[in-house]
């Protein structure tokens, strides 16, 4: 049991405060122990994709995906794309343009991939597809 | 960083067959290292023309390998089943 927490009991068993404000203490030293906890510690590894979909003519079965990708595979990746020649670079995008996909690589960096994995806690997406669900579960863990 | 040794590999088809292969890659790279040394002089040339760095190259390809370990893939419908576990 951590001191603060010793304290704002005896102050509750001294009856200086009353229990609803000792628990709304406690509440609140229990927040900012989370806040201070690193965020480093919390680091991600893995990019989990978690798929459930009903299939035409198999019932009541549904068909499972699940992938695990490690998100080092994801940096070495970008930082191999960022090795690609500045000319190669032009004709990859326009092949991506052809493509109906406006994106550029030259965007693709590794401080990106970071805000990518921030902010992808827990995405989930249901696809009702002519009757058929599709869940998408997308998490890094 | 370690480059993959082992994979796992199970399949389950249509007719109720079922596969189980463990893959050594370990024995794939001391495959490819012998073939790896002789391309190295056309890399070199290949850097030296697209004006990249040959070590950073080499690095980058590596971490991607090693990157693999832990990659694992699973398919599962009434009809078949595939698994993929890279160690």
């Amino acid at each position: 049991m951590s001191e603060s927490r010793k304290q704002i009991l005896q102050m509750l068993s001294d009856g200086k405060v009353t229990p609803d404000e000792a628990e709304r203490l406690i509440a609140a030293l229990e927040g900012a122990s989370e806040g201070a906890t690193p965020r480093r510690d919390g680091t991600p590894k893995y990019i989990r994709v978690l798929v459930e979909a009903e299939e035409e003519g198999a019932g009541e079965e549904l068909t499972k995906v699940n992938i695990r990708v490690p998100i080092l595979l994801l940096r070495a990746g970008v930082k191999l794309a960022g090795l690609i020649p500045q000319e190669a670079r032009s004709h990859v995008n326009q092949a991506l343009r052809e493509q109906g996909m406006t994106f550029d690589i030259n965007q693709l960096k590794p401080e990106n991939l970071d805000e990518l994995i921030d902010n992808l806690q827990d995405l989930s997406i249901d696809v009702d597809k002519k009757n058929r669900l599709v869940k998408v579960k997308v998490f890094c863990e | 960083m370690m480059l993959p040794l082992v994979m796992d590999l199970r399949v389950r088809t249509d007719g109720g067959h079922r596969i189980r292969l463990w893959l050594p890659l370990f024995l794939l790279w001391l495959l490819a290292l012998p073939l790896l040394i002789l391309l190295l002089p056309f890399y070199a040339v290949a850097c030296f023309v697209m004006r990249v760095n040959p070590l950073s190259g080499i690095r980058a390809f590596w971490n991607l390998l090693s990157a693999v370990r832990g990659t694992h893939i699973e398919v599962d419908n009434a009809r078949t089943f595939v698994f993929m576990h890279v160690y």
